[in-house]
């Protein structure tokens, strides 16, 4: 997109209207399959509008970190993955980050009862890798890297030694910590920004919440006032509900 | 002795196929090919400005291509990252595609090609060039034929096309795995490795069974183009 288009997103932004049709509040078509990895004992394939990822969960044994000895281990790995950009420094910038935002929203909820997954005090618990991938970026891989993360974790299912039936993940599915990504342009602030959006906007901001607010992540140079960052998280609690049915919907069995 | 497939299949039949392109808008061109348990998705990014400068050729471009394993794709956990089997699988894909593009269209440029394997299940770098070469000529570079790539061997005393993983690592007999990738209207073979054992008259029957495949491949891979391309217009 050229550089004209941007002027003219941004005016357009000052008046509350965006370039393909949405209110301000609106999110693109959300698109959800699960078990779509056969190694993976768990996977969700998403489509936020036409941004896509694909996620994969694998349970494995390994030994426990030495100060957490009690407790099962989480590994989130996200790859904005050289099929999504031709830029290698935003793969760079975005690898990092969204990993690193996605990691803290599951882990800072307790989403999965860690205790559940030890086998042996210090010797043996369970790993859950969750491996992200982008397969097209347009846009607030933020949030789509969550909600596949997500969706993915309620997909999980794992064998125990000496038991041929497969549990469920250990989920207090009340703790399910849905990001929801603002970018602000001018005094407009738009939730789920497209990619032009993303790009031109002054300030981004990606807030997970559950029953709590669990991660929060301004993004770009620009900033927020008090009331702009109280309004991002009462709206980010309104969309939770629509969002988490969902979720929910598509991993129901 | 290896009498009826794992799977049911009879010994020169494909497994379940899928294709599909311009999954990835972002790109120039891209593909999915899926085989049985095994997908792979492409992504053609160029031509473009080489980088580093130091490989361009002045009279023709080149091309650069990836291959990677999602962690997720394999029954344990692929660490992410390029190792050396990505390496070695990269390389052969790129001497396959060099022989299908025409490269002298495109002094001083570089064509950038990445792939990712989604789901193993033996296959991957078949599935994985057949992929990239729908990916190219999705994104329209002019081509002297699609790349059709398929695995054909021997398990036991039986020639197979198309092997699973299970049957790459049947023992009683043991298997010779035979990744093969034709130019199938030119009849070109562009890739070619063989591990195993196999006799002369044996390894005669594998290539002719995997051109068999590697025509019907031909033909889906042109029907997911035609596809793509008569809902464009």
């Amino acid at each position: 997109m050229s550089i004209e288009n941007y002027d003219y997103i941004r005016e357009m932004a000052e008046k509350s209207i965006r370039a393909d049709g949405r209110k301000e509040n609106d999110r693109r078509n959300l698109v959800i399959k699960t078990g779509v990895i056969n190694h993976s004992d768990g996977s969700a394939y998403l489509e936020l509008g036409g941004t896509k990822v694909l996620a994969g969960v694998k349970i494995l044994p390994g030994e426990p970190f030495p100060d957490r000895a009690d407790e099962g281990g989480l590994i989130v790995n996200f790859e904005a993955s050289e099929l999504a950009s031709n830029y290698q420094s935003d793969r760079i910038m975005y690898s990092v980050e969204v990993g690193r935002v996605t990691d803290r929203g599951i882990r800072e909820s307790n989403l999965i009862d860690m205790k559940k997954l030890v086998i042996e005090v210090g010797k043996k618990v369970l790993f859950v890798y969750i491996d992200i991938f982008a397969l097209n970026n347009e846009g607030n891989l933020l949030d789509a890297a969550n909600m596949a993360a997500l969706t993915a974790l309620l997909d999980a299912k794992y064998k125990v030694e000496g038991s041929e039936e497969k549990i469920q993940l250990p989920l207090n599915h009340e703790k399910l910590s849905i990001s929801h990504t603002f970018a602000k342009i001018g005094n407009t602030i738009l939730y789920d920004p497209s990619l032009p959006e993303e790009n031109l906007a002054d300030a981004r901001l990606s807030i997970a919440v559950s029953d709590k607010v669990n991660s929060m992540q301004k993004g770009k140079v620009g900033f927020f006032t008090p009331e702009e960052v109280d309004y991002c998280v009462g709206k980010a609690f309104e969309l939770k509900h629509e969002n988490k049915t969902l979720l929910m919907h598509h991993t129901k069995k | 002795m290896y009498e009826e497939r794992f799977d049911k299949r009879a010994f020169d039949e494909l497994r379940p196929m899928e294709a599909e392109t311009g999954l990835i808008a972002n790109a120039n061109g891209s593909a999915r090919f899926r085989i049985g348990n095994t997908e792979a998705i492409a992504a053609v990014y160029g031509p473009q400005e080489v980088k580093p400068k130091h490989f361009e050729k002045v009279d023709r471009g080149i091309i650069v291509c990836k291959y990677d394993m999602m962690p997720f794709s394999v029954p344990d956990r692929a660490k992410p990252g390029f190792d050396r089997r990505d390496m070695e699988i990269s390389d052969v894909i790129t001497n396959a595609l060099s022989r299908a593009i025409l490269l002298k269209e495109f002094p001083r440029s570089m064509i950038d090609v990445r792939v990712y394997v989604s789901q193993a299940d033996a296959g991957t770098r078949c599935a994985s060039l057949t992929a990239a070469s729908m990916a190219c000529a999705d994104a329209g570079l002019p081509m002297r034929d699609l790349v059709a790539a398929v695995a054909a061997g021997k398990i036991g005393d039986s020639v197979c096309l198309d092997l699973t993983k299970e049957e790459e690592d049947f023992h009683e007999g043991g298997a010779t795995d035979v990744p093969i990738a034709f130019l199938p209207s030119k009849n070109e073979i562009v890739l070619l490795q063989l591990d195993g054992k196999v006799s002369r008259e044996d390894l005669k029957k594998i290539i002719e069974m995997g051109k068999l495949g590697a025509h019907k491949i031909y033909e889906l891979e042109k029907k997911a183009l035609k596809r793509r391309f008569s809902n464009e217009s």
